[in-house]
């Protein structure tokens, strides 16, 4: 137990201690020079505008949350059946690949409108244009994950006998999996910015939504909460797929705690 | 082919030749060129020679893992391909090849979970495997936790799980260090000697070659060809004290010379 909470205090220590140093500094400075709270408001200031109205803020957050895991698991599935097809076929990675990359560096305020057009008001437009944006980091881990088996463990499988399905779910799948880790962490930060970016454009509620009101207002410690809102919401996410990480693949590398 | 007395090899090759391209060279490489073996069930049987002499292309072949260019194999019988997906072929590569994310008892347990054996019947004949190769108490392990030669007896202990007929072996414990290898061997002879799997088994040490097998097929470089049998008549079971006896210093010198010559060729 006592070794337990000296492994959260050493894990959690060094960030809190830094907030807390970040957000005294912060305040102090916005005290001492008298910034105007529009420029850089205070953290109390942005606290308060929290406080005042909590409720709204939490549930515009949820909304974009929703939004944010909807479109991340939507374009994450279709992304890894993409990259699955690509890794069996090289001619169909060829033939495609040149486009999903073009595809890929379209700026998501572009398509966004777009596909808002295509999608209508609603929920379902924000949770397409965060789809679209899951989509491709996972294509293209999920076809290198499935690529990068070791030839020798082939030739095991091969000398066993085993069939092409347990090619797959018994040594490619699994092998690819820390390469789909990458991509869904990727995916965790895109998810936000393409929900965020597709309130922007068209919507009645959301933190995209509450940012673009706040603007037009300049009530500033309002946009300010809610844009720490979403980075807040970004962390949570995060630390889920690292936690649901952890208790995947906890045979990799890369979970060694040792390090 | 003599029919009689003997009794019918477990492995024989057939005028076995294996050429290939190598297409940035514009080249075709004989490999193995018209190659005879019979293999008696039951022998150890090492493969040696220069590097490139087609030794791992035989193994390859005997496997399935390769079709030869001309000539035939037959394990029992049947085709390579046949005794493979019978299960009768176990293979040890070079590199251990284990699942990393499989424990030691799941990765030895690995071919017959991909044969559909119930996973109760399946983990008791991997424990008494990984029993066997002498790595008791290592079961629940990863593989990334075990060192190099334990590594290769867990995979040993998988190419042994399906019972197979033939085990062939590619240098597996070329990666190791003498003393490591040296253990390994004594350890090989021992299981060699309690299950009386027959072993067709690739190295580039004479003295290797001549401790572990009942005959030892020296092949000349490139295009590999089989240029002589030595028969190893040392008592079983094989202990270390084997390799002071004037036999296996004698042995060991035919085997040098064989080799030197085939360079020479």
């Amino acid at each position: 137990m006592a070794q337990r909470f000296g492994t959260l205090a050493r894990m959690a220590g060094p960030p809190v201690v830094a907030a807390i140093v970040m957000v005294s500094l912060w305040e102090g400075v916005c005290h001492l020079f008298s910034i105007a709270p529009y420029i850089v408001p205070a953290p109390s200031r942005i606290w308060a505008a929290f406080i005042s109205k909590p409720g709204s803020l939490l549930f515009n957050g949820g909304v974009t949350f929703l939004e944010a895991i909807t479109g991340f698991v939507i374009g994450s599935v279709l992304g890894a059946c993409l990259g699955t097809a690509f890794a069996y076929s090289r001619l169909l990675a060829r033939g495609l690949m040149p486009y999903i990359i073009a595809a890929n560096t379209i700026p998501v305020v572009a398509i966004a409108p777009i596909i808002i057009l295509w999608f209508g008001h609603g929920m379902q437009s924000k949770v397409a244009v965060t789809a679209f944006l899951s989509f491709f980091p996972l294509a293209l881990n999920m076809m290198k994950g499935l690529q990068s088996y070791d030839r020798v463990v082939m030739d095991v499988f091969h000398v066993s006998a085993a069939s092409e399905w347990q090619r797959f779910f018994k040594m490619r799948l699994p092998n690819a999996l820390p390469y789909v880790f990458v991509g869904l962490k990727l995916n965790v930060t895109f998810s936000v910015i393409g929900a965020i970016v597709a309130e922007f454009v068209q919507a009645d509620k959301g933190l995209g939504f509450v940012i673009m009101t706040t603007y037009r207002t300049l009530n500033m410690p309002r946009l300010w909460a809610a844009m720490l809102l979403s980075a807040l919401i970004g962390i949570l996410f995060f630390a889920l797929i690292a936690w649901i990480e952890k208790r995947t693949i906890p045979w990799h590398s890369s979970m060694r705690d040792d390090k | 082919m003599t029919v009689g007395a003997t009794p019918a090899p477990l492995v024989e090759l057939g005028g076995v030749s294996v050429t290939y391209d190598v297409p940035r060279q514009h080249a075709v490489v004989e490999a193995l060129q018209s190659v005879d073996l019979a293999i008696a069930r039951g022998s150890f049987t090492s493969l040696i020679g220069p590097s490139g002499c087609g030794k791992s292309t035989l193994l390859r072949v005997v496997a399935d893992l390769m079709a030869p260019t001309s000539g035939q194999v037959l394990i029992e019988g049947q085709t390579p391909a046949c005794a493979r997906r019978a299960r009768q072929i176990g293979f040890v590569f070079q590199e251990p090849a284990l699942l990393e994310w499989r424990s030691v008892l799941e990765n030895v347990a690995l071919p017959l979970e991909l044969q559909g054996i119930g996973r109760a019947k399946r983990e008791a004949e991997a424990g008494r495997l990984i029993d066997l190769v002498g790595l008791s108490g290592f079961e629940a392990v990863w593989p990334s936790q075990l060192s190099g030669g334990m590594k290769q007896r867990a995979s040993i202990a998988r190419a042994l799980s399906t019972s197979p007929h033939v085990m062939l072996m590619d240098e597996p414990f070329g990666a190791l260090d003498q003393i490591t290898r040296d253990r390994m061997n004594l350890e090989l002879a021992r299981v060699f000697e309690e299950t009386g799997v027959t072993v067709l088994f690739v190295t580039h040490s004479i003295r290797e070659a001549v401790f572990l097998s009942d005959n030892v097929i020296v092949m000349s470089p490139r295009p590999g060809r089989i240029v002589r049998n030595i028969e190893v008549e040392l008592p079983r079971p094989r202990n270390l004290l084997v390799r002071d006896s004037q036999t296996f210093g004698e042995l060991v010198r035919i085997g040098a010379r064989e080799l030197e010559q085939g360079y020479d060729a």
